[in-house]
């Protein structure tokens, strides 16, 4: 039964196989080389010229990136960055811990059902509930003052957004109760892809909650962790729609991030050129961040 | 016996698994919260809001929601251009490539999977500015095909590697086992293989569209006209042009959030076991 088919297989010509193969993969590949690959080679070409959008573009050679090395708010911008990155790593840990908690829960109905409310906040518009917080920290109208007001302590009210002091810290904490749904259906898969009858060993030798998380579930879903540490890393060092939504990298330069710098030297500046730069840096740094991440716990899976 | 019956109803209350619930309940509660006060702030007006924040009584402002829809209405029809135009275009690509990568024997396979399992793995951050000017030199500027033609390119390479393993995993059998005699190979594909890849076809498909209609800073370099422009930039547009207006505002933002929620609880199951399914094989 199976001869005939593999010869039929190959008397096919491996040029009429490639022709086939072509017609199936090419508009994929087509609409990838134009649409992803070019953008990305034409930024690092770009980044060696000065280019207003208009004008004919000036080689500058690493002009551009002397430039980035003494720019003060490219610095400013790093270093909140550095802070925004930091306090994302650690705020993965209350989604894992949840994810966990969920996973205990022996009632699948019930089971089902938080997970659906999980999944809510991924459906609604990312920007709505952004704005929504916006609207929380509104100094006039917002929540938290209101609540602070009705507290009978008007002393403590706050600008929120507009407090340089205090700003990083309101957008970090736009993440509470800083469980990420996409992050714990990751876990979630993890979890139920692991056979019952671990869960049911681990049973019987008595581990308590706590040994349990720490010799049983985290172990289990460290390539899950792994998976959902690169896209946090990648968001919190490239991402900026939240600060280019609610404070434009205000007040002063107190929330600036490199991606939002970027955005603004090209579509506000007109700096094509230095955009591209800082794009270039940018790409580079996630990426060795990543790469360093990954070989860390390269590393510890092996100790 | 009896004192089994006995045993049994002095189990203790399960303080283990109550602890459990309580915790993810007020997990959700929270996550729950900003959607509830805007649910609640649409139905107030302006006097209500400064004055009664924390109540929640008559008479409520049904109006918001007429007002805010005079304003939405367009954008909710542009957001679904662009959003059926994207998910069209990725998954009929999507579809053929990943069978021909999962299925198919050809020279050069390895190769080009490489090039899209690559980009797959970089960062997209140098994109924005380039992407810009290569749309802007098409002269496709103000229209819907840069959100349409960019989210094909750069969201597929994900999407063909997910349905490459699921065209993988699929028994050789099946495949086979249907096939046609005489019929050619894209008439096995459009007849038989893509019958059998449907559910693969429609969780793509959600995430595509869910996206798409939550994205908001390529719409807004890309698309300068006010009218053509999405749900998402309109939103943030409306929202500075009419500070302090939270009943309509909010109204807006609750008509904005109901089209997917609605398709969220017809395709539930399929969302959650999907999203939960594609992620195991790491």
């Amino acid at each position: 039964m199976a001869a005939p088919r593999v010869a039929a297989r190959r008397r096919r010509r491996p040029l009429d196989q490639l022709l086939l193969g072509l017609a199936f993969v090419a508009p994929a590949l087509l609409l990838n080389l134009v649409f992803d690959w070019y953008p990305m080679f034409d930024g690092v070409y770009r980044s060696f010229y000065r280019w207003d959008g208009y004008s004919t573009a000036v080689w500058v050679g690493l002009g551009n990136f002397e430039r980035l090395l003494n720019d003060s708010v490219f610095r400013t911008a790093l270093w909140n960055m550095v802070f925004f990155l930091a306090a994302a790593i650690v705020l993965m840990f209350p989604t894992l811990v949840a994810s966990v908690i969920l996973f205990r829960i022996r009632h699948q109905r019930t089971q089902f059902v938080y997970r659906v409310l999980f999944c809510i906040p991924m459906v609604v518009p990312w920007l709505v509930i952004t704005l929504m917080w916006q609207f929380m920290y509104n100094p006039q109208y917002g929540l938290f003052n209101r609540l602070i007001e009705a507290l009978g302590m008007p002393d403590l009210t706050q600008t929120w957004l507009g407090d340089p002091e205090l700003v990083k810290w309101c957008l970090v904490f736009m993440g509470f109760p800083f469980v990420t749904t996409n992050a714990a259906l990751i876990y979630l898969g993890g979890l139920k892809s692991v056979s019952e009858s671990v869960w049911e060993a681990a049973a019987l030798d008595g581990a308590g909650p706590v040994q349990k998380f720490l010799y049983l579930e985290l172990p289990l879903i460290a390539g899950q962790f792994k998976l959902n540490l690169i896209g946090t890393i990648t968001a919190a060092m490239t991402g900026y729609g939240t600060q280019l939504i609610l404070t434009k990298g205000g007040p002063g330069f107190a929330s600036m991030v490199p991606g939002l710098y970027m955005y603004f030297s090209a579509f506000k500046s007109q700096k094509y050129g230095y955009a591209a730069s800082i794009g270039l840096t940018l790409f580079l740094m996630s990426l060795v961040i990543t790469l360093l991440s990954m070989r860390f716990f390269k590393d510890t899976e092996e100790a | 016996m009896a004192t089994q019956v006995q045993a049994r109803r002095q189990r203790p209350f399960p303080w283990a698994e109550a602890l459990k619930h309580a915790a993810i309940v007020l997990v959700c509660l929270a996550l729950l919260f900003p959607l509830f006060l805007m649910v609640m702030m649409s139905v107030k007006d302006k006097e209500q809001i400064v004055y009664e924040f924390f109540a929640i009584r008559p008479p409520f402002h049904l109006e918001n929601y007429t007002i805010a829809f005079g304003y939405i209405a367009p954008l909710i029809s542009n957001s679904v251009v662009l959003a059926v135009g994207s998910t069209l275009l990725t998954v009929s690509v999507t579809a053929l490539a990943g069978y021909a990568f999962g299925r198919l024997e050809f020279p050069l396979k390895n190769l080009l999977f490489g090039i899209l399992f690559a980009k797959m793995m970089l960062p997209g951050i140098m994109n924005l500015i380039p992407s810009f000017t290569l749309a802007w030199k098409l002269g496709i500027l103000d229209t819907p095909l840069p959100v349409i033609l960019f989210c094909a390119g750069t969201s597929q390479p994900f999407w063909v590697f997910v349905m490459r393993t699921f065209v993988a995993q699929q028994p050789r059998e099946l495949f086979e086992s249907m096939r046609i005699d005489g019929a050619s190979e894209f008439q096995n594909f459009r007849y038989l293989a893509v019958p059998l890849l449907r559910p693969m076809i429609a969780l793509m498909s959600i995430n595509v569209f869910v996206f798409v209609w939550n994205d908001y800073i390529w719409p807004l370099v890309t698309i300068q006209s006010f009218e053509k422009r999405p749900l998402t930039v309109g939103l943030a547009y409306l929202t500075q042009a009419n500070p302090g207006d939270y009943g309509m505002l909010t109204a807006g933002y609750v008509i904005a959030a109901l089209p997917l929620l609605v398709l969220f609880f017809i395709s539930m199951r399929q969302f959650i076991e999907g999203l939960t399914a594609g992620s195991i094989k790491l």
